[in-house]
């Protein structure tokens, strides 16, 4: 894929990361206490805090790796740091090379045919000759 | 079951009606619409350049460079592209890290930050569509040369076979001198 296509793919990557992270977030974090006019909140078996932690940390650091890779990529991007009209003029020239080489092209494809049809002909009138079909001249 | 017909055709077809006749008796079929043209309610422009964000009523983050007086499509945005990127990637990882602060201490308030996200996803997207059109070019610029390669190389190989075969005659004609010369004189 071109790189750019790759950055955006990437920036998108960032994205459902974020609202992965935020949803996992939300959905399974442990109740918390807000005010001490309620009594604490019962505290619910370790093993499911500890996968908790541990998928908040894999999270992050999946999210702060798609960052790093985004600047990766803008490292790799090639921008030759021409704008716009030196491409354009770029682009010129190399239309009137290419024209010009295809002319010298042109040129040597009828040389190399006119002397193909040339080598036939004579070809032919040796073949006749040593058939003795018609006299030669 | 209830089901709709299709609606009818439109009544235009009764103006083809010798049309089998006299090709002229009917009328043309209508111009191509230059301009913006509304299109089940959304509005396209025939003009194929990627439309700024304030047109999308997108707030920019990035500078502008200066605008010389031309048409839209010659505009010189002189842009640092590679800085602007990673600026608004640092943006970006900043602002998630803010949404979830805010989630934490004042969850009522997490709309603003959601929509700061998603200023910041949609100017990264613009920035890149708008590197489109020099990838475009670049990409012309390597068929070109590609083709100018190749055409040089036909070139050399066409010079190579005329000069071979060249060669091959003479040979041919001083083989053909020596021994040849009792068969011609028949």
């Amino acid at each position: 894929m071109d790189i750019i296509s790759q950055l955006q793919e990437q920036v998108n990557t960032i994205a459902s990361l974020a609202f992965n992270t935020f949803g996992t977030l939300q959905r399974d974090s442990p109740p918390v206490r807000l005010s001490p006019n309620y009594p604490e909140p019962p505290a619910n078996p370790t093993e499911d805090a500890e996968n908790f932690a541990e998928q908040a940390k894999l999270m992050s650091a999946a999210l702060v790796k798609a960052a790093k890779q985004v600047d990766a990529l803008v490292a790799a991007l090639p921008l030759a740091e021409g704008g716009e009209e030196a491409q354009l003029k770029r682009i010129a020239e190399l239309q009137v090379e290419n024209d010009a080489v295809g002319q010298e092209l042109q040129r040597q494809l009828e040389a190399a045919e006119k002397e193909l049809k040339e080598v036939r002909e004579l070809f032919s009138q040796a073949a006749d000759n040593c058939l003795n079909l018609k006299k030669p001249d | 079951m209830a089901t709709a017909t299709y609606p009818p055709p439109p009544p235009y077809y009764k103006l083809y009606k010798d049309y089998l006749q006299d090709p002229k008796s009917a009328p043309e079929p209508p111009p191509p619409i230059e301009g913006t043209y509304i299109c089940y309610g959304g509005n396209y422009t025939t003009d194929d350049i990627l439309p700024s964000l304030e047109d999308q009523g997108v707030r920019q983050l990035y500078p502008k460079g200066p605008n010389i007086g031309m048409p839209p499509s010659v505009l010189v945005l002189i842009i640092y592209f590679k800085k602007e990127l990673r600026s608004l990637n640092r943006e970006l990882q900043l602002h998630i890290l803010e949404l979830a602060d805010i989630l934490v201490e004042r969850p009522s308030q997490y709309a603003r930050r959601v929509e700061d996200i998603s200023l910041i996803f949609k100017n990264l997207h613009h920035l890149l569509n708008s590197l489109r059109p020099h990838q475009a070019r670049a990409t012309l610029i390597h068929i070109l040369e590609l083709q100018i390669q190749r055409r040089k190389q036909a070139v050399e190989d066409i010079k190579r076979r005329r000069e071979e075969a060249q060669r091959l005659l003479k040979e041919s004609i001083g083989t053909l001198e020596d021994t040849g010369a009792s068969f011609v004189l028949k």
